[in-house]
């Protein structure tokens, strides 16, 4: 397909030397993405703008919000939609599938490791220090067998590619990973809004991802043929409620806040009208540091006393288990790679991001002297927060970190600044390449299911690389092809 | 279901009606106003709070401080129900979060500020009422409806009740007078309109504004659902509904369906002539004082999980004043 692109729609796009998902050259569109140009290049502005306009009141009626600070009575945010869709081939997506696959599963082993026998710390392969140090180890959770051998039911990765194309990831999140119902929600809602684009594709649905997560839950229960499953919420206020809400009612389970809950006699229960009624697995969306005010802080109000120990003894659930985040912090992120060869005996099928752990001394050597090259991430954070993209930094930041990374090495790791892939994007009247990431996720159960798609972020202002919600990004729709036939 | 959430639905379901029944008395007061505007009829409205005319109009319908005043009706429902979006229905919910976003809009706001208060007060009470509607045709009859139920008919027999309170010096007055005069009649349309009343009166009594025949249509009558009867016997059903699933469960239903069951009795065992016998004002006051009690006994059974056993109570109580009558005895 090498026909002109250059159509009302797209008058100036040019890929600008990135790596350009819709366009190989300038004018030159990838064959995957011919049928959209065509559909594209009919469209006039205004009719972008109108479909632009009911996708927005569609997320604002729905109440697809999130609270911009923490003000009770502040403002509510949809997140940007962006009607273009990013369309992944079949072949590409069923490399990264396995690339996936492989990789949560040696995080579940690495997991089961360092809380059982700890084989791992015996060999010279990763310090002890860093796991055994990492602020996401728990020592409460030592010696307790999970149903199936299984942490971390939900995970969400983020994946980039670079100047070549080549799928890189960039982090694991195994905590709480946020974002799957945007996946569902934006499908529905450009599907109302622009049918017509689907008519010369076929989409792998991700409508199924509520009934995939629930049978995932259902399967870790501790010995009940019908076991009752809840979703543990902060709140209101937590920027992802609208997220546990939309799961707990596809999956028509309880959402509960920690009041909800109590524990007696070694279960938990919760409160109901009818009286008290057992819980057997409790999909949290809560962080370790809240579960449970008897084990971890003491101050927590969304916790539910006695959790921690009702868990040990396996008569409860707790998705995921405690203690994972030891496994996506960002410094043991860098010997993700070595852990496949160790547990595996494999190469990694999707290759890690070039990172330097400032923990080394060499290692932090070369940090201090290429900081202004090099994006510094905080180990423990999140959101686009704690983090100094070096080549956009002014100087007194660069500074700032230095001292920060020579006062905490263990807290920092730096990587190089990736020349994200792009995207064309809607900008007021034409389209303009703005950098993307992707975060499938990945649900493990008896066995490990990648959602056919994930989450596009994008982020919207030109020229910028940090894609979070919270720092002004936006979501698009992914497509994963059903086959590469067309 | 979670008691935090029955909870939140049945506050749900009494701030929507108590917003529609705002809203009414807004309305019908600015009609009053029009037609015999000799005096102050806002004032009276809101009791001891030192406001008059104008003041009053926006203190019911747009005052945030007033926890009772239109818009709060409409955010305190609001804010509820986004945290309990699983229990209702996705059209409800829609519902109630667009009208609370237009709430914002400033065109609304402005037309707040010149005075079209009647106007913002019906469009507001519309969405209400479909509110109610949509729950009607999307809600499965299991405990979230039954407790949505409870909350509106509470709400709406307590509204009433406290309508008809305001205006029992003024009807206890007229049943004495043979011809009442002009502008009383035109107090008890409005009345009547403030409880969403007057046609179907009309069609009972053929719009002959009787101050007895009023009150007993708005209290009594048992198959009209504005009035104090029909809601009580409404939320009894309610009640009745979740105390039975509660108990099937094993654990004890409550005293509130005892206090329910018993302001029930009240309107529906006694006639009107009993009712003047016995005073109205302290008639409706016990009314209301009932519905306060049932609605606290039954968050702490229901909403809050504290099981207050309703006939252990009773038992102990009783062997207690009998272990004090022996006592006496000796």
């Amino acid at each position: 397909m090498t026909t002109d692109p250059r159509t009302p729609t797209a008058p100036t796009y040019a890929p600008d030397g990135f790596w350009d998902e819709m366009f190989e050259a300038p004018g030159r569109v990838r064959p995957h993405y011919a049928d959209l140009a065509r559909r594209l290049a009919t469209l006039a502005a205004p009719d972008v703008a109108k479909r632009q306009r009911a996708a927005e009141l569609s997320f604002q009626a729905q109440g697809i919000t999130f609270s911009v600070n923490q003000d009770p009575g502040g403002p509510e945010k949809t997140m940007p939609f962006d009607l273009v869709p990013r369309i992944v081939r079949a072949d590409e997506w069923a490399r990264i599938e396995r690339g996936l696959e492989q990789r949560v599963r040696v995080l579940n082993l690495f997991l089961h490791d360092i809380y059982h026998e700890q084989r791992i710390l015996r060999t010279n392969l990763i310090p002890a220090e860093l796991v055994l140090g990492a602020r996401g180890y728990r020592r409460e959770f030592r010696d307790v067998d999970v149903p199936l051998g299984v942490y971390t039911h939900v995970v969400g990765s983020d994946l980039v590619r670079d100047g070549q194309g080549t799928w890189y990831v960039l982090e694991d999140n195994l905590r709480v990973p946020s974002g799957v119902s945007y996946v569902v929600e934006n499908r529905r809602v450009l599907k109302r809004v622009w049918p017509q684009i689907f008519a010369d594709y076929r989409v792998r649905p991700v409508e199924g991802y509520p009934q995939d997560l629930l049978d995932v839950l259902r399967a870790v229960a501790p010995g009940s043929d019908d076991p009752t499953v809840v979703l543990l919420t902060p709140g209101v206020q937590n920027s992802a409620f609208f997220e546990h809400a939309f799961l707990a009612k596809s999956m028509g389970i309880d959402l509960v806040q920690g009041s909800d809950l109590f524990v007696d006699d070694a279960a938990v229960y919760m409160r109901t009208t009818r009286g008290r009624r057992r819980v057997d697995v409790i999909y949290r969306r809560v962080d370790d540091d809240f579960l449970d005010p008897l084990a971890f802080r003491a101050d927590s109000l969304l916790g539910v006393p006695g959790l921690l120990a009702t868990s040990r003894m396996n008569r409860v659930t707790l998705a995921n288990a405690i203690g994972t985040g030891v496994a996506d912090d960002k410094a043991i992120y860098a010997y993700v790679p070595t852990l496949i060869k160790y547990y595996l005996g494999e190469d990694e099928l999707l290759p890690n991001v070039k990172t330097y752990v400032a923990d080394d001394p060499s290692e932090r050597a070369y940090i201090l002297e290429h900081i202004a090259e090099l994006v510094v991430k905080s180990v423990n954070e999140s959101g686009g927060y704690g983090m100094l993209i070096g080549p956009h930094a002014p100087a007194a930041d660069l500074e700032e970190y230095r001292a920060r990374v020579l006062q905490n090495p263990r807290g920092y790791i730096a990587q190089p600044t990736l020349a994200l892939s792009r995207h064309p994007t809607w900008s007021v009247d034409h389209l303009e390449g703005r950098h993307i990431d992707l975060r499938p996720f990945i649900l493990y159960g008896r066995d490990v299911k990648v959602t056919p798609g994930g989450l596009t972020r994008v982020a919207l202002r030109s020229g910028s690389l940090v894609v979070n919600s919270s720092q002004g990004g936006g979501a698009k729709d992914t497509w994963v092809l059903e086959s590469d036939a067309c | 279901m979670l008691s935090r959430v029955a909870d939140d639905v049945y506050w749900v379901g009494r701030y929507v009606e108590r917003g529609i029944a705002v809203s009414r008395l807004v309305d019908v007061t600015r009609h009053l106003e029009l037609d015999a505007g000799t005096e102050d009829f806002w004032a009276p409205l809101v009791g001891a709070i030192d406001l008059a005319g104008d003041d009053v109009r926006f203190y019911l319908t747009s005052d945030t401080m007033n926890p009772d005043s239109l818009v709060s009706c409409v955010r305190l429902a609001r804010t509820l129900a986004r945290g309990i979006r699983e229990a209702i229905s996705s059209e409800m919910w829609e519902e109630l979060n667009t009208l609370y976003g237009s709430l914002a809009i400033p065109t609304t706001t402005s037309r707040q500020v010149r005075g079209e208060a009647v106007s913002f007060a019906r469009l507001v009470r519309e969405r209400l009422q479909s509110f109610q509607g949509l729950a009607e045709s999307t809600l499965a009859r299991d405990e979230p409806w039954h407790f949505l139920e409870l909350g509106k008919y509470v709400e709406r027999a307590d509204d009433v009740a406290r309508v008809l309170n305001r205006q029992s010096h003024l009807l206890a007055a007229g049943t004495r007078d043979e011809d009442p005069t002009g502008p009383d009649v035109v107090r008890w349309l409005a009345v009547l309109r403030t409880c969403g009343s007057a046609e179907a009166y009309a069609r009972y009594y053929s719009l002959r504004v009787e101050p007895a025949r009023l009150l007993e249509f708005l209290l009594l009558n048992p198959i009209f659902p504005q009035s104090v009867r029909f809601s009580l016997a409404s939320a009894c059903a309610a009640l009745d509904a979740v105390a039975g699933l509660r108990s099937a469960a094993g654990n004890g239903a409550g005293p509130a369906v005892r206090t329910l069951g018993w302001a029930r009795a009240q309107v529906e065992l006694t006639a009107i002539d009993e009712v003047f016998e016995r005073g109205l004002e302290g008639f409706l006051t016990n009314i209301q004082l009932l519905i306060a009690q049932a609605s606290d006994e039954l968050s702490a059974t229901y909403l809050r999980d504290q099981p207050v056993p309703g006939r252990l109570v009773g038992v102990e109580r009783a062997t207690m004043l009998m272990a004090a009558q022996q006592q006496q005895q000796q």
